[in-house]
């Protein structure tokens, strides 16, 4: 278990209580089960909170925290039946206010999310911000977040979801090769600019990401989909090692680290040489690589093994070649 | 219960102190005092020493207050009109402006794309506020059980400035960093008065005016070197809407800006930058592109090797070119080693 702050977990839960109580107030009674499960947290949160709310109230006028200057609840109720019966209450009665770095945090997501295909209808997106900003205590902070780009490809892949037929298109992998893909869709995934479709893929018998802007001409099949979402694991992070994967020793500028650190292994050694870290990154194939190092000039080098460095060279030289530089 | 007895009080939970704080604060009117509060409340009271020492307890308080404040409880602070000095202050919270409107509520759809633009954000602060948030939108009723299915979008912020910008735009702080500008090898420090947090092409940027000059200027936050540091100094918060200008200014740039290249027939280049937001494709077969900045762009043409060659501009082809004769020397020097 990892231990957050103690300030940090106790103002979360300050903050679930002053939810908790209104949604309480607006049921007559409701279960600990419907709560927990409404909230997303476990039923002994519940309970622990139930009776937080029901020893709880203000000082009153004799400052001695009287039996009417506290919530109460119908115990037996609450300890025969898990049920939650809210019988007295104090001081508050509605839903708190989002801060305005919360509605800041969901509006900038909206924002972003806003060229998705289910979001077409811009006027209602933009309602839906306005109720935000409107429904917080302060003014949302100045952020703003560009609209994700999503091309034609995400609103295809979505009618498939929804009617369960695969999908074909033609993929250029990272080494230059063209394939043709049968696949069923299971995730549209994305990091800022760059979309990926995440599919069972039956060339390859296995779940795997396409990014989207390598896909083309994709189109819907008459063939039902074999893997549901929910059939196969879908892993949380976006890129997943595999056995197969190359490990190569580079030296990299401290400000070029958090550019590559999708690629460093968390067990990845870092130790400084100069001004330089060197480190480990773990690739599927050095044509991953040579991109990868050929886009990030003077800040990532690679150092071992020797293929590794030949395949960069070898790309970097047919780079400057085409404006007739020879490298010496 | 008997008040006043600081040793050997029983430990009050802290989210049983914050909660009955914004309890008693939400009941009064007039406001209560400071020693009203820390002598009543309950998690307070069972420490009160009503001998007069409390200045810990007074320190706890001050710190309460930020962490209710930062929950978005508008905890008001009210001078005394017959009364002055620091103990005559009276606190309060203002139910109106606590209360959520009551006219604002969530439709189903509304509920499951704002629990997507919430899942968004999956580290760090804006990750925290925006389940928060998530929570806040449970009490109003809104049903979750609606997953939108199949998407799962991120956005990141990887730049160690992003945090202490953020809490000075908040807190209307001017502010101190040191800047790397493209093409420089020096950075110099600025100061100015952060305006909008903007992210445009997958890249953060801070939009900005000096406080000298009165300049507006937007710097990229992964070239702010080292720590941003508040001066102390503290600005008027602008009325505009300086997140949606900043982004129409970084767009307008990024639209003026057009480089022409040529790409290897059905190469990863061909795919990838035919796809591109706003690539047009010249009679030629050439790509048109549009770019925010030429060192950044260099650096992503150049990963593609010899399927893209530079046309024009001239210093994109130039830059361009350079890095490749880089990336080539580099690894070929390693190589003899």
């Amino acid at each position: 278990m990892t231990k957050r702050p103690p300030t940090l977990q106790a103002t979360d839960k300050l903050a679930f209580l002053l939810s908790l109580v209104p949604w309480l107030i607006d049921r007559a009674q409701v279960s600990v089960a419907e709560t927990a499960k409404h909230f997303g947290m476990t039923e002994q949160e519940i309970r622990d909170a139930v009776m937080l709310i029901a020893v709880s109230g203000i000082p009153g006028e004799t400052h001695q925290y009287q039996d009417g200057d506290l919530f109460d609840i119908a115990w037996d109720r609450f300890e025969d039946d898990d049920e939650i019966v809210l019988t007295h209450l104090v001081a508050i009665d509605d839903s708190p206010r989002f801060s305005g770095r919360e509605a800041a945090a969901l509006i900038a997501g909206l924002q972003y999310l806003s060229a998705l295909p289910e979001n077409a209808d811009r006027g209602a997106i933009d309602s839906l911000m306005a109720k935000l900003a409107r429904g917080a205590s302060t003014r949302p902070s100045e952020m703003a977040v560009e609209a994700g780009e999503t091309d034609a490809a995400v609103a295809l892949i979505r009618e498939a979801v929804a009617t369960g037929v695969q999908v074909e298109f033609d993929y250029v992998n990272s080494r230059g090769d063209h394939e043709h893909r049968h696949a069923d869709p299971l995730r549209i995934e994305s990091v800022d600019t760059d979309w990926y479709l995440r599919a069972w893929c039956h060339l390859r018998g296995a779940v795997r990401i396409f990014r989207l802007d390598r896909i083309s001409a994709l189109t819907l099949t008459a063939l039902p989909i074999q893997f549901h979402v929910g059939d196969v694991p879908l892993p949380d992070e976006l890129f997943e090692g595999s056995a197969d994967d190359l490990f190569v020793t580079v030296e990299v500028t401290p400000a070029a680290l958090s550019l590559i650190a999708d690629y460093i292994p968390d067990d990845a050694e870092r130790a400084t040489v100069g001004d330089r870290v060197r480190t480990s990154v773990r690739v599927s194939h050095y044509h991953a690589l040579k991109r990868l190092v050929a886009g990030l000039p003077g800040m990532v080098t690679v150092v071992e093994p020797p293929e590794a460095r030949r395949a960069v060279v070898e790309w970097a030289a047919a780079g400057a070649a085409r404006y007739g530089v020879e490298p010496g | 219960m008997s008040p006043g007895s600081a040793a050997g009080a029983p430990r009050v939970p802290v989210e049983e102190r914050l909660f009955s704080l914004v309890l008693a604060l939400l009941a009064t009117d007039t406001g209560l005092t400071k020693n009203e509060i820390l002598s009543t409340v309950q998690g307070y009271r069972q420490r009160y020493d009503h001998g007069g020492k409390n200045a810990n307890l007074e320190r706890q308080f001050e710190r309460d207050k930020d962490d209710i404040r930062d929950l978005g409880v508008p905890l008001e602070t009210i001078e005394s009109p017959a009364e002055s000095g620091n103990q005559h202050l009276r606190y309060r919270i203002p139910r109106g402006s606590y209360e959520l409107p009551s006219d604002i509520t969530f439709s189903v759809e509304e509920t499951a794309i704002l629990g997507l633009a919430a899942m968004v954000w999956r580290e760090g602060a804006l990750s925290t506020e925006s389940r928060r948030a998530l929570v806040k939108l449970r009490s109003l009723g809104g049903s979750s059980d609606e997953p939108v299915l199949g998407y799962a979008p991120t956005l990141r912020v990887r730049d160690s400035a992003f945090e202490p910008l953020r809490t000075a735009l908040d807190k209307h702080q001017v502010v101190r960093f040191a800047y790397l500008k493209p093409g420089e090898l020096e950075s110099r420090v600025r100061t100015v008065i952060p305006l909008a947090l903007v992210q445009h092409q997958g890249r953060w940027h801070l939009a900005a005016e000096e406080t000298g000059t009165g300049a507006q200027r937007t710097f990229l936050l992964r070239r702010i070197v080292g720590q941003v540091a508040a001066t102390g100094e503290i600005f008027d918060p602008r009325a505009d809407d300086e997140s949606a200008r900043a982004l129409r200014e970084l767009e307008e740039v990024w639209s003026s800006h057009t480089a022409v290249v040529e790409v290897e027939l059905e190469s990863d280049a061909a795919t990838r930058l035919r796809k591109r937001r706003g690539t047009v494709t010249a009679p030629s077969g050439a790509l048109e592109l549009h770019y925010s900045d030429l060192n950044i762009i260099a650096d992503e043409l150049a990963a593609f090797g010899p399927e893209v060659l530079v046309l024009s501009p001239v210093e994109l082809r130039d830059a361009v070119r350079s890095r490749l004769v880089l990336t080539a020397r580099n690894h070929r020097e390693n190589a003899h080693d």
